[in-house]
This record gives structure tokens, sequence and C-alpha cells, in this order.
């Protein structure tokens, strides 16, 4: 007679237990051959029955939430063919055969990785230093006082350290609820690596924005970013680290980014005009560029005014 | 018998022409206080008061002259409100409004019975000399306020009377005395501390000849009317500027147009530095004093400000010192109407090149929503190519014909000359 296994969901790893005798008895107290520690699962919850034909029954034992299979209240059931899908109270639980295949093995990521990209201490350490140097830069052309070590460092450590320190935070604590460990240097790569591309991503729509004579680059970038970008670059972690499915963690990364997206996207004041379509002051282009690289054309005054005359009236807010 | 009946004839000239003679404030208050009137604007449904002025018996003896802003809210929601006039001596009744001169802020309003005798009105009395502005402040009953004439103002289009005196709100649309105790003009202002302004009883001596000719009829479209008298004093207040010559004044490498008309004032708006910044920042504010008041949502309109903004730097490079004249490239419109008052700003961006100089340009305009054809135009100009130096002009109009002012930019850019 094969072995069975029982397979018991639990957050990220799940817990087996091989079922060799005849008679297995499943529940709360300690007298079961499988303990599930679980409040809502009954002292004897279920009892699984191997008979000498191979086949399989089920009995269920509890009261108060029976067990289930395919969502049915089961009393007793004879099972033709593995693997079954079971509520035991609220815990899920997976009857499968000893020769079910499994999933082919995953490289480790972070630092025990060594094949993973993100696998090596000296990428964390390179892309914070990298934010830093970012950070600082963008710090220093947008000084316009005496230099000052002090504000500087007030700079980094308000608008840099503390960012990244915080999403860094944020972020372990979901991966330590979900697959059951920390990751804290690997998720320290990935979130500088997103701040080095946020911070070119903005300096590129700036760019773009005085090229076209328009806002809407800087909108779109904006809007991409926090809608497809964050949620895709979570989902990718949660795929190629954390090894989760990808349905799972698509659905976890647009949770997950929901809360960062949200409020960005809500206070822009292109969001803010979708919802009351009116300002009191003018959306004027205001851009400068020392490079003036523009595609539109410099006229002379007399065709400005020719041109001016054609600016339609404002429009009204509904 | 005849000899006794002009007797008593010549008694009585005597008596109501002599006001010729010099008088005090007693007597002024004395033979005026019949005539003087609060004027009120009621609301229909709750029959209590929304705002309040003064007014005064003129031409046929049933009409009473106020200002404009006084009775401004009935043009608003005449549907709401109508105007009342309630005397010294406690008699009240409704007015109807007969004509108005907005830009001037005055309005003449008609009663169904004769109110009394008219108030005499005299041209302005020579500078320094008494004179006696009566109303009723702050609801508080009738009272005369004593100053002297400062003068007609040029730095307004609408030359108005400097007033040494003290108005209070309440007061507006009253008469201002000499010493004859003549009408000389109409309260209308204050900038407290005992400066107040008051209207010429020129205009309003022109007001009550025109509603003589053509009174408002019954179903006048008064926004309409008041947009259109708004327009047309702008519109030759735009004619006027074009057609003289103006002043220049000298930023750095810039010749600028300078006060371009005796209703502008310019000012050094130079802010102090940090001592520890690495740039230097110039500025000039030139603006006119023109208030036309449209509505009490809407305050005043009539406004003609531009600012020159001139930025340097040996310190800075070239992307430190755009990120801060990008900064600095933000001006605005001062008034911030709602969504019920004006549309949004449509705005249009240009490379203009303006004295072999290119310019970043933005013109924004934004409509009245209930007054046709007026508008709020911003137009920036920001010089572009320069790795330190920075400078940009920002001319703003407010409550004007949109077609009217771009004659204006152009002369503005026309005259503005870069020196190498």
């Amino acid at each position: 007679m094969d072995a069975l296994i029982i397979e018991i969901n639990a957050r990220g790893l799940h817990r087996y237990e091989v079922i060799s005798k005849g008679t297995t008895t499943i529940g709360r107290a300690l007298d079961n051959d499988i303990i599930l520690s679980d409040p809502t699962v009954a002292p004897h919850h279920l009892q699984v029955v191997q008979h000498a034909d191979d086949s399989i029954e089920l009995i269920n034992l509890a009261s108060i939430n029976p067990t289930q299979l395919d969502r049915q209240v089961i009393d007793t059931l004879v099972i033709e063919k593995l693997p079954v899908a079971l509520e035991i109270g609220r815990v899920q639980a997976t009857l499968l055969s000893r020769d079910q295949p499994v999933a082919a093995t995953r490289p480790l990521a972070g630092n025990r990785g060594h094949r993973h990209p993100f696998g090596h201490a000296y990428w964390a350490l390179l892309l914070v230093l990298a934010c830093l140097l970012v950070s600082g830069l963008d710090f220093f052309l947008s000084s316009y006082n005496s230099f000052k070590w002090g504000d500087l460092l007030k700079h980094l450590l308000h608008e840099t350290i503390l960012t990244i320190g915080g999403f860094v935070l944020a972020l372990s604590i979901l991966e330590r609820l979900l697959v059951n460990r920390w990751e804290i240097r690997l998720l320290l790569t990935s979130v500088c690596l997103m701040f080095l591309l946020y911070t070119s991503f903005m300096w590129f729509a700036d760019g773009l924005d005085y090229l076209l004579s328009a806002s809407w680059p800087s909108g779109l970038l904006y809007f991409g970013w926090y809608l497809v970008m964050v949620p895709a670059a979570i989902a990718l972690y949660l795929i190629h680290v954390s090894h989760l499915t990808r349905e799972r963690s698509l659905l976890l990364a647009l949770l997950i980014a929901s809360p960062l997206a949200l409020p960005s996207i809500l206070q822009s004041s292109q969001m803010q005009l979708l919802f009351d379509n009116f300002s009191p002051t003018a959306s004027y282009h205001n851009k400068l560029s020392y490079f003036n690289w523009h595609l539109r054309e410099s006229v002379d005054i007399e065709r400005f005014i020719e041109q001016a005359r054609k600016l339609e009236p404002g429009a009204a807010a509904d | 018998m005849h000899y006794r009946l002009f007797a008593v004839v010549f008694t009585l000239l005597l008596t109501f022409a002599v006001p010729a003679s010099a008088v005090d404030s007693k007597g002024i208050y004395k033979l005026n206080q019949d005539r003087v009137f609060q004027v009120r604007v009621l609301n229909r449904e709750t029959g209590k008061k929304s705002s309040i002025g003064s007014g005064f018996i003129v031409g046929d003896g049933h009409q009473l002259a106020t200002n404009y802003h006084v009775i401004s809210q009935v043009i608003l929601e005449p549907e709401l409100f109508y105007i009342s006039y309630l005397g010294n001596d406690g008699a009240e009744g409704e007015l109807r409004l007969q004509a108005l001169d907005v830009a001037h802020d005055l309005a003449l309003l008609a009663a169904e019975q004769a109110l009394g005798e008219a108030i005499e009105m005299s041209p302005l009395p020579p500078r320094g000399a008494p004179i006696f502005a009566m109303g009723n402040p702050l609801d508080l009953g009738l009272n005369i306020a004593v100053g002297t004439n400062g003068g007609i103002l040029n730095q307004t289009d609408d030359s108005r009377i400097l007033f040494s005196g003290s108005l209070n709100p309440g007061m507006s649309g009253g008469p201002t005395f000499n010493e004859s105790g003549q009408a000389i003009g109409i309260n209308v202002a204050t900038a407290r501390n005992n400066i107040s302004f008051i209207v010429p009883s020129r205009f309003l001596t022109d007001l009550i000849n025109r509603a003589s000719n053509a009174e408002f009829a019954d179903n006048v479209d008064l926004k309409a009317e008041v947009a259109r008298q708004v327009l047309a004093y702008e519109n030759h207040y735009i004619e006027q500027l074009l057609a003289t010559d103006w002043s220049s004044l000298n930023l750095r490498q810039f010749q600028l147009p300078g006060v371009i008309s005796p209703t502008v004032r310019c000012w050094d708006n130079s802010s102090k530095l940090s001592a520890v910044a690495r740039y230097k920042r110039y500025q000039i504010r030139c603006a006119n004093q023109n208030h036309v008041y449209l509505d009490a949502d809407n305050n005043f309109v009539g406004r003609l400000i531009y600012e020159y903004y001139w930025l340097e730097s040996d310190e800075l490079n070239a992307i430190q010192f755009y990120n801060l004249y990008e900064s600095l490239n933000k001006d605005q419109v001062d008034s911030k109407p709602g969504r019920d008052i004006a549309t949004n700003f449509n705005c249009e961006t240009w490379f203009i090149n303006v004295s072999s100089q290119q310019m970043k340009s933005n013109l924004c305009r934004r409509e009245y929503l209930e007054y046709p054809g007026m508008s709020d135009v911003l137009f920036t100009a920001a010089l572009t190519g320069h790795a330190n130096k920075g400078f940009f002009v920002t001319l703003i109009l407010t409550g004007v014909d949109f077609d009217s002012t771009l004659p204006l930019i152009q002369r503005f850019l026309e005259t503005t000359e870069w020196t190498p």
C-alpha cells in the first residue's frame, strides 16, 4: 500500500505528514495522530482510513465546522482519485499520493544564492551608495545658497535614508508574514534600484516636458510609475525572490502597491483636475531648461500675435 | 400788494440760495438730514438687510444717487434682492434701478413718490478747502465727517478726489459737500487712517443726464450692461495706453517699458536675499491703481500689472541656475474666483524672438461666466539660452476684452530691448 501524504497549508512553507497506517486521526486533541492547533478544528475532527484494497475513506467526526471537500460537507466518503483538497475547520489541507511530482528547485535569493542576480552583498552596498550619490546630486543641483554639509546630511537622512529605510522595513515585515523569512538585504537592493529608477524617470520626464512644451509626458510617466512600474516590480520580486505563484504574486503586488500609489495619484494635480475640473490658477508651461531643446519653432512677435488671436476662451467647469 | 409779494419771494430766494455762503458741519447736517437716506439691499424672503449704504436726492426729486457697489447684489441676484431707502424720519420705500456708471461706481435709483428737494451739485473747491461727507456709518445713524479736499488723483483713471476725512462702511454713496452745502462728489472708498476717496460730482451729473434720455427697461440684462460698461472703459483705457509715449526703464541688460501711463506706479520689489544666496535677483513691479468694482463675488477688475525679474549668478552652475530660475517663473493672477464665477484658464506656449533673444512665453485667458466678453489675461515671457542670466516678465490684465490686450502685449514685446 502506498503511503499517503497530507499537506497542511501554512504561510509560505507547508507542513507535510505521512499517513502510513490503516487509520489516522486528525484533530486538536493531543491523542490524535496528526495534531492541528487551530481553534476552529474539533478535538477529534477527521479520520482517514486506508483500506487493504488501497481505497481511502474519510470519516468526519466534527459536529462544529465539519470537514469539507470541494466546499461540500462530508460525513463519510471514499476517495477514488488523488489529490483532494480538504477544509478542516479553517485549515486547508491536501491529500496527496507519495509519488506526486514536485516543482523544480528554485535558486536561493539573497546572499545565500550566488546564482541570483542580486545574490551578492556588494550589490546592496553599491546601490545604497548610488542612491545616496544621486540624492546628494539632486540636492546640490537644487540648492542656490552656500553649500553646507549639515544641510546635505539632513537631506540625505530625510529624503533618502528614511524613505528607503521605511520601504525596506515595511516590505520586510510583509515578506516575513508571507513566506516566514527576513530578506532585508535583498529588499534593500530592490528598493534602491526603484529609487534610482524613479529619480531617472523624473529627470527624463522634465526633459521631455520641455522638449514637447507640454506637461502630459511627466503626468504619463508619473501615473505609469505608480500604476505599472511599482506593482510590476513587487510582482517580479515576489515571483523570483519569494517564489510565490504568478497569480498570487500579481494579486499581492497590487495589494501592496495600492497604499503607495493611491495617495500619490489622488494628490497629483492631474487627478485633482479630473475629480474637480476647475482651477482658479493658470496651469501654464513654466518649465525652463538650460539646454533649451524644444520642438516648437521660434516665431517673431507679429506671428505670435497672429497665433494668439486664435487662443480659445477658457472652458467652464462642469 | 406787488411789493409784499416781491418781498416774500426775495426772502425765500435768500433762504434757499444762501447756502452759497459758508456754513459749518452743523449747518450742513441740518440742511441735508432729510435729503440723505440709507440705501438698503433687502432679501425678498426674509425682509432683512443684506448690505447698506447711503444715497441722496438728485435730479427731479424722485431720484437717489448712490454707489454701484452698494446695490450690486441686486444685479447678481435680482430675483432674491431689492433696493429700498430709509429716511432720517423713518420713511421707507422701494427703489428702482434707473442707470449705472460701473466705471465710476455710481448708480441712480428712482422712487415712486418724490423724496424731497434735490441736493445742488458743484465743482470741486480749491485743494485744502474743508469738505464734509455725510452718510450712515455702520448702520449707526446719519453722521457727518469733516476733512479737506486733497485734489483730483491722477493715479486712477476715474479721477477720484482725495479726502482727508474718515469714511466708514455704510457711508458709501452719501454726498460730500463743500462749505456752501453743495455736493461736490459721492463718498466711495477708504484706505483707512483718514485717507478716503470721493467720486467727483460731474460723473453723477453725466449719469443723471444719460438717465433722462434712456433709463433701463424692465427686462434689461443688467449683467450684460455691466460687462458692456466695464469693457468700454477698459478698451478706452488700453487705447489711451497705446496712444501715449511710454517711458522706459533699465533692468541690467534689458531696456523695458517703464511708466506707461499716469495711472501706473512702478516700485522696486526686490526682496532681501539671504546672506548665503549665491545669486542676485532684481524685481520691479508696476501696477495701475484702477479698481473697478464688479460685484460682491468678483470684487475688483481693471488691474494692469507688469512685473520684471532679473536673475544672475556667477557661482551657480547652469543646471542649478535653471532650477532656481524655473522655481521663480510661476506668477499668477491674484484673484481666485470660484467655478461659478469664471472658467478655467486656457494657456498656450510660444517661443518668441524678442530683440535678438528667444523667450519662452505663455499666454493664458479665462472668461467671466456671467459677464459676456470679459476676460482675465496673463502673459509671461522668460529669457532662454543663457547659462547664468535669466529674465522674465509677467503682464496681467483683469476684466478686459481679450482681443484688445494683444496690441498692448505686442507693444510691450516690441519696446523690450536687449543690450548685448
